[in-house]
Formats: C-alpha cells, structure tokens, sequence
C-alpha cells in the first residue's frame, strides 16, 4: 500500500496546466488582480472618509444628534408704584413642527392628522412647511398654530409621540390689563424679528423668541426677560430626547415696579382722550419734580398692546404705524414741536441771570406790533411779532400772564431804539440748553428724540444761510427753529419748580425679583444744574402763578390749590400747557400738548388731573409724605 | 470516499471565512437593533436570534451541497434556469412591494427574494452550458446565446427595479463567458455598445425611481431629509467613525436612528462608524479570504464545470460587496444590494452558504479520479 504518500493534508495542489483553451491561469491572476483592485477603491474611499475629512463627518454627526433645547422661564411682571400689576403672565400653547424630524413619506399623514386635530386645512400646513423649510433651519420648530385651545393642546400633548417631529409649545403671553391707557409706558412683546435675531443671537434668544418691542417691556428687556434655561440633550432621528447631556437651571425674569400711578394715569388718559377727537395727536405727562419719577405718561392715539399676542392681530397691527395719528409713536418724547411760549419762562429766567431785566424792569409798549428791520436795509422790513393786543406797560409777571409776545422778542433779540440789549443768540442757546432741550431726556424708554436748539453756526451748517435778527427774536418766543418734545418741556418746567434741577424723567422705580427681594432702586438723577439764582427763579414761578390766576393760563386753576402753568397756542391748532403745582411747595410738573386743541381744553385736562390728584385722592399728600 | 475527500481536499479556511462573516455580521445587526430591542435579546422575534437560526440552516445546507456532488446540479441545470426565471417572472406579478420595488415572494411564512434563487442558477446554466462547448465557444451563436441567458434574468430583476442585482447578473456573466472561451472581441464590441448607448438609456429604460436615485447620488443636498437623507447620513456615519471607530453600540448615527435600514442595505455604515476603518478593512480582508478560497478552487479543479461554477459564484461575492459597500461610501448611486453574510436577511445569507457549499463540493471533487 502506498499509505506513506498519503498525508493528511492534500499534497499542496498543482494548478492546472496552462495550455488548456478556456478556463486558463492567466485568466485567474487578472480575477485575483480585479478582486484586490475594487477592495482597493473601496479602501481609498474609506480612507478619504474615516482619515482625511473624518474630524468634519464627526461634527455633522454631533450636529445631528445634540440639541439644545430652551427651558421656559416666566418673564418678569410690572407694577404701579402701588404694586397693583399692570400685566399677567398667560400660558399659551402653540402647535409646532420640527422640519427636520419629518420624513417626506410621512408628510402627508402628518398634516392630515395634524390638521384635523387643530382645525386647519392640511394643505394651509404642507405650504407653511415648504415655505419654511428654504428659510429656518430644519432643526428650528415651525409653529404651525399659536393659541390653541386647552382641549387642542391635552389632544395633541396626547398624541406627540405618535406624530414624528410635532412639539407642543408653552409659551407665556402678556396679558395687559390697562391696555391702552398705559401702552406707550408699559408697550408690548412680539415675535424676535429677523434683524434682531441676527443681533441678539450672541445672548441666546432663539427664532421663536419673543421679546419686549417698545415701552419698559422693550428697556427692561434683559431684567423681564430672566434667564432661560438650556438643557442639551442627545435626540434620536425623530427628534426625540433620549438622554440629557446638560443643564442650566433657567431663572425667571425680575419684576419690575415702575413710577406710574395708575389712578392717575387711568385720569389723564381719560381726561385727555376726552379733550381730543379720536385719532389726534395729543401726549401729557406727569412728573414728580423732586425725583424726576414720573407718575402718569400718556400719547395719544393709542392703541391696545394685547393686539401683538394673536397673529391676526399682528396683522392688524401693522396698520397701526401707517394709521392717521401714528398710534405706535410716542408723542410725548418721539416727535418734535415747537415749544411756543412753554420756552418763555426760561426765556424770563435766563434774562433775570444775565441782567438783561431786573423784575422789576417795565417796558412800554404802545403798539401791537414789533417790526424787524433788516440789517442791511433798515428801511425794509423782515418780520413782523404781534402782541394779542396793546398791553402797554408790562412787566417780567404781567408780560408772562398776558402772553406778550413783543417784551419777550426784546428780552431775547433787544429793543429797536437800543434801550435795552437783548440775550442774543448764544445765551438763548446756552440757557435753553441748560434747561435740557436740544438733548434727550434719558427717560427709560426707546424712540426718544434729542431735538433742536439752534444757534448762528448750527444755522450757517445746516441751512446755508446767516442768522438773522428776526431769528433772534422768534427764538425767544419759542418759534422758529426750536424743536422740542413735550417730555423735554416736562422736565424744563420742573427744573424751574425745584430750584433748579435738571432730572433725568425716569419710569421704573424698583427692579424685584421674583420673589420680591428689591435688587435695584432708582434714584433721583440731577443731569445738571441751571446755575440761575434761586430768586431769578422765584420770580418766575410767581409770574407763573399769575398766569393761573389771571392770565392766560386761567382754564388751568383748581379750586384749593396755587397752580402755576404757562399756555400757548400756535399756528394751525398746536396748543400746549406746561406747569407745576402747588406753587409755593412744587411737588409735580406737568405737560399738556395737543396737535388741534385749545388753551381752554389744555387746561382742563390738567385742572381736571390736579384736582383729582390733590384734592379728590389722597395722591398729593402719600406722595409729599413718601407713602406712594 | 467521501470521507477522505473530505479530510484531504476540504478548504477549511474558505468555511472559517464564512462562519467569521456571518458571526461578525450578527453583532453589527445586534448593534443595530439595539435601538429598536433597547433590552438586548428577549425572545425569538429579535433579528439577531432569526439571523442566527438562518445561519445555522445555511451552514447545515453548505455541509449537505458539499457532499452532493456539484455536477448533479449541472445535469439539471435546465431545469433549474426555468425555476429561476420563473421565480423572476412571479415577483413581478404576485410579489410584495417595500421601498418602491417588487423584490420578494411569500411563500406561506417565509419571505424569499426571489433574485438570490435567480443568480445561483443563472450561474449554473451558464457554467453547464459552456463546459459542454469547451472547444466551440469562439463562435458566436455560443456568445449570443450565454449573452440571452445572463440577459434575461438582468432584464427580469430590472423591471422590479433592481438596477443592482441586474448589474451582478451582467458581471457574472462578463467574467464567466471570458473565461468560458467566449472571443473577446464581442465582449469588446458589446461593452463599447453599452457604454456608448448609456445616455440613451438612462433617458428611456430607466424608471423614474432610478433616475431619482441616481440624481440624489450625484447631490444628496438636493432633497437631505427626503431621498438623499441615507446617503448623507450613511456618509456621515462612516466618516465620523474615523480610524477607530465610536465603539460597538456606541455610534451615534446608528443609535439614535439617523441611519435607516441599518441592518440590511446600510450596514457597512454601522460598521464604519461603530469601529472605523480598521474594522471596516477587517471585514474586507475577510471577503478577499474568501473570495481568493472560491477562485482557488476554481483553479484547482479539473472539470471546466466546476472551474466556471467556482468562479461565477467569487465573481457573485465580489460585486456583491462591492456594490453594497461601493453605495455605503458613496462612490456608487444608491441601489439596495445585500451585504453577503451581514446583512439581515435569511435568502441572502442561506443562499450564500449554499454557494460556498457548492465552491466546497467543486474543490472535494477536483480531479476526475482520486489517486
């Protein structure tokens, strides 16, 4: 037997010979040399992926599964200096998609199911989504319905893990409780817009944030707003959570407890809607001239701020900037007038300073009329300032009561035969600067303008042309190029009232948190100081009473009470009323402006507001005793 | 005699190959699953139990075909071409839809894709059919003739669609006729008529599923939360995995879902991402084992028959992975082929054992006569 050729292996085998027709070994190495060639191309493809560009496919598949998601904290709430709440927190639940979540196949099922569960066309929902998709990010939930009804909200919280991608969102919403007699103060909170998210994306506000637009909703912002929470959790393909990688605890937002008294803001609003007709331009407000708090702000037209927390009154919205009125605007402190006779009490007290008139200094005045003769042609006349009739001897007291316009022409620009030398230009500018115009007031709202003293230079710069005497004299009267805001006279007026303060108007009193702790207290700011002699000043307040008592500012005067005011009417209907009460302890000033009014109506809405405040309430008094 | 064919010419590396394949595609599949069986192994509805008990079937029917003599199937080769076509034929009129084509036949419980059945066979026919013509296969009626064999079944699993599988059909059949005998010259012409007839095509034949396929492969971007979503994430899966890979069951595209059909089409992504390229290059270095194993015994055998049924079935193997893996890394346009021994799926995995079994028998009964 031929056992020792066996083995246990077979002998290694021989291939065949390589000169058969078919099958050859040739054609065996080149199959062998195509296998090792296709893995190699698969190798280098691996390598390509895994090596060279592997750290990128690593981000994007951090990207895909780590999301971070926001935790909800209630925005802080706002009070009246009484601690009565002018908003509520309200929950509000918003049906959303996560775009990225939803797999094409599903779509149609989705919005079917989706649709009939929030009563909306499925159809409405698959455009949202499409439109949508090229605009956000897919990871960035798609609201597809704010506001459902408590009923929708359980349904669809419900049905959430069956719906790949849907999310059910809790969202606080303001509910305004004073609505609009507190718009312009308090204003309102809206969706993030797209230019503000590009801004404030750094402090971590997202797409479907919402934030405060104008009033102390919008300054107070970052303190209402509080701190959101991040959580960043690991989420599955559809989107779900699966494991919680982080978290910040959020913090709620501080409340805030503003100067206004709604009582008496409620009055003013009342009592200045009721002097206007609807849809004119009308603003007053009420300061404290102590501490600059001021205690009721109102612009008229206004408009209801709970309009912004339903989408269809986001669209009705939208009309409100373009509406007769402006409503959105805020006429107390965004748009610029000219202060008329509200400027000749410092026009008064800036010449008591300079010694241009002592109080007792009495011009004569045989004439109603003024005429400005140009400089280089005294024969020809440029300008022409009436006074309301021949008020013949007049001094500082009688010329502020009776609105003589001529005595204040002289003050400001010097009488024409020389016997007196006016202010002139640059101390007008100088002192009406002191007294806080031509700069903003610093009051915590947004939209304030600076407005406009002007001077020879300013002239020459922006209009091209030499300042003129005629200007001079107008500028004294208040007109011309003077442009201020009615919050600017607010605080000129109270400068006058207490001695001499320039303060910065402010609205917020105390920042709470939300437990109540006070974290932060507003004090008084003095801006600057007038540098006017407190007599000079004296002198003023006591022409202003007159004013009140027998002069032009009659329709002003309360019964029981020494109001001092200046009013004034111009051209086409401007009517404003500036003044402070009681006038021989000052505890408030006051502005009245209104676009088409009279005197007479001015003064009664601040009648009716001082007679309220002091005589009606005990408002006066808790606040001359710090109680309020 | 059996016996000792057994002991002597039995290839116990090309069988280790495939059992390693197997096992290392049931722990990609159990990784893959665990989302979905987030407990492991419960009961026997989890896909690594039914891919086990699969395998164990297989690995029974390779034994049983290895001592079956492979040329049994050569006398019935006819018959079972028939079969084959017969079964394509069916899938398009009775089979079960998923994913946009008719792949499979349900057979009382069992799901079969009836194109697992179709390439064995294809491959046999064309393996007898040439062994019978060793001298005469220049000519060509011969050509046309394997041509409108392998031609068949492509078109067939083509209308299902299955650009993929009708793509294996036509390489086996490239790679069997050259080696069969077929003049290459024909093959030549017939490749640069092909070629050149591509655009054409691709404008009538294809469906719009296919085209829309192959559009997403040229830019995922264009729909990446539709159609082009599995090959981004595929790409992404496989290229965070790195050099290293995440770990087993630790990838996140995986885990969390972001891959679909992670343990059929898109497994190779779970692999490169859970254990990178020295993973990935572990499995390859497995499949060249064994396909190297198949053309060895293809080289070894004396019968032109077994020599053809070897080689058709390595070349099956090969473009099988390539494919599967050539979608996954996304130099090939998407199309749904099986990753022979891992992916889940029972004809797949029972008809790849079975064709190693016949590579086994091939090689027990390479020479005509024992010395």
């Amino acid at each position: 037997m031929a056992t020792t050729t066996r083995r246990w292996r077979s002998p290694r085998p021989r291939r065949r010979d390589e000169k058969s027709p078919v099958a050859g070994r040739g054609g065996f190495l080149l199959l062998r040399a195509l296998v090792l060639l296709l893995m190699a191309v698969l190798v280098g493809q691996l390598v390509r992926l895994q090596v060279v560009e592997g750290e990128r496919f690593q981000q994007m598949a951090a990207i895909n599964a780590l999301r971070e998601l926001q935790l909800p904290v209630s925005r802080g709430l706002i009070y009246d200096r009484g601690g009565r709440p002018l908003v509520y927190n309200r929950i509000s639940y918003d049906a959303a998609v996560i775009p990225a979540d939803v797999r094409p196949e599903q779509e149609g099922r989705l919005f079917q199911e989706l649709g009939q569960l929030l009563g909306v066309p499925p159809e409405e929902l698959a455009a949202a989504f499409r439109e949508a998709r090229g605009r956000q990010s897919p990871y960035d939930p798609l609201v597809v319905k704010e506001g459902l009804s408590r009923e929708q909200a359980l349904a669809l919280k419900e049905r959430e893990p069956l719906l790949p991608g849907v999310r059910l969102l809790l969202r606080t919403v303001r509910d305004y409780v004073s609505g609009p007699a507190l718009a312009h103060v308090v204003g309102y909170t809206a969706p993030i817009a797209a230019e503000e998210l590009a801004a404030l994306q750094g402090l971590g506000y997202h797409l479907h944030d919402w934030l405060g637009k104008t009033g102390v909703e919008a300054t107070y912002e970052a303190i209402l707003r509080g701190n959101p929470g991040r959580l960043l959790v690991e989420v599955d393909a559809a989107g779900r959570p699966r494991r919680t990688i982080a978290q910040r605890p959020g913090q709620d937002g501080s409340s805030l407890l503003l100067t206004i008294d709604l009582d008496l803001q409620r009055r003013l609003y009342e009592a200045l809607s009721a002097q206007v007709a609807p849809g004119q331009v009308a603003a007053a407000a009420l300061m404290d001239v102590r501490t600059g708090e001021v205690l009721a702000l109102v612009s008229l037209p206004s408009f209801d701020p709970n309009l912004f927390a339903r989408p269809e009154g986001r669209a009705q919205a939208a009309a409100l900037l373009s509406a007769p009125g402006k409503p959105l605007l805020n006429h107390a402190l965004g748009e610029l007038y000219p202060p008329l006779d509200t400027f000749k009490p410092l026009v008064a007290a800036a010449a008591l300073q300079e010694g241009v008139i002592r109080p007792d200094t009495v011009l004569r005045n045989l004439s109603r009329y003024l005429m400005v003769s140009n400089p280089l042609d005294p024969r020809a006349v440029s300008d022409i300032i009436f006074d309301p009739q021949v008020l013949g001897e007049l001094d500082l007291g009688r010329a502020l009561a009776q609105g003589a316009n001529i005595f204040f022409a002289q003050i400001a620009g010097g009488s024409p035969e020389g016997g007196l030398r006016g202010l002139g230009e640059e101390r007008l500018a100088r002192y009406a600067r002191a007294f806080g115009l031509g700069r903003a007031t610093g009051i915590d709202l947004s939209g304030e303008a600076a407005g406009l003293v002007p001077d020879a230079r300013w002239k020459e710069e922006a209009l091209g042309d030499p300042w003129r005497p005629s200007d001079t004299y107008r500028f004294g009267l208040g007109q011309s190029y003077l442009a201020v805001t009615p919050i600017q006279v607010l605080v000129a007026t109270a400068a006058l009232a207490n001695g001499g303060s320039v303060l910065r108007p402010h609205l917020v009193r105390e920042v709470r948190t939300p437990e109540g702790r006070v974290l932060a207290e507003t004090r008084e700011e003095v801006r600057s100081r007038l540098g006017i002699a407190p007599e000079h000043l004296a002198a003023v307040r006591s022409a202003l009473v007159r004013a009140v008592d027998e002069g032009v500012a009659r329709a002003a005067a309360v019964r029981g009470l020494r109001v001092a005011a200046i009013t004034a009417a111009g051209e086409g209907g401007h009517v404003w009323l500036a003044g402070f009460a009681p006038a021989d302890q000052p505890l408030v000033a006051l502005v009245v402006y209104m676009a088409q009014g009279s005197v007479e109506r001015a003064g009664t809405v601040a009648a009716q507001l001082l007679d309220y405040m002091f005589n009606q309430s005990g408002i006066a008094q808790a606040l001359r005793e710090g109680r309020r | 005699m059996i016996r000792e064919r057994l002991a002597r010419h039995l290839d116990p590396l090309l069988a280790a190959g495939a059992v390693a394949l197997a096992g290392y595609g049931g722990l990609l599949i159990y990784s893959a699953s665990l989302s979905s069986y987030p407990q492991g192994i419960t009961g026997p509805e989890h896909p690594l139990v039914k891919q086990a008990l699969l395998a164990v079937l297989g690995i029974v029917l390779m034994v049983l075909l290895m001592l079956t003599d492979y040329r049994l199937f050569g006398r019935v080769a006819p018959a079972l071409y028939g079969v084959g076509l017969l079964l394509l034929v069916a899938v398009l009129l009775v089979g079960d839809e998923s994913l946009g084509s008719r792949r499979w036949l349900s057979l009382g419980p069992l799901q079969v894709q009836a194109s697992e059945l179709a390439k064995p066979f294809t491959i046999i026919a064309l393996a007898r059919y040439m062994a019978d013509r060793p001298l005469d296969m220049a000519r060509r009626r011969h050509f046309l003739a394997t041509l409108a064999m392998g031609l068949v079944p492509a078109v067939l699993v083509m209308l299902e669609p299955d650009m993929g599988t009708a793509i294996i059909f036509g390489s086996i059949w490239l790679v069997m006729a050259l080696l069969g005998g077929v003049r290459p010259s024909y093959v030549a012409l017939l490749v640069a008529v092909l070629v050149l007839s591509i655009p054409l095509v691709s404008a009538a034949a294809l469906s719009d599923y296919q085209r829309q396929r192959l559009a997403l492969f040229f830019n995922p971007n264009l729909d990446p939360l539709g159609g082009g979503f599995n090959v981004l994430q595929a790409e992404i899966g496989i290229g965070s995995g790195g050099l290293f890979g995440k770990g087993l069951f630790q990838g996140s595209q995986t885990q969390l879902d972001f891959l679909q059909t992670a343990t059929t089409d898109y497994i190779f992504s779970v692999l490169g991402e859970e254990l990178g390229l020295m993973g990935a290059l572990l499995l390859l270095a497995l499949y060249v084992v064994v396909i190297f194993r198949c053309l060895r015994a293809a080289s070894l055998s004396y019968d032109l028959f077994g020599r053809l049924l070897a080689t058709g079935i390595a070349v099956m193997l090969l473009v099988q992975v390539f494919i599967n893996v050539g979608v996954n890394v996304r130099l090939l346009p998407v199309t749904g082929i099986p990753l022979p021994f891992i992916s889940q799926g029972g004809s797949s995995l029972v008809m790849t054992f079975m064709a190693l079994g016949l590579v086994q028998s091939v090689l027990l009964r390479r020479r005509p006569f024992e010395p």
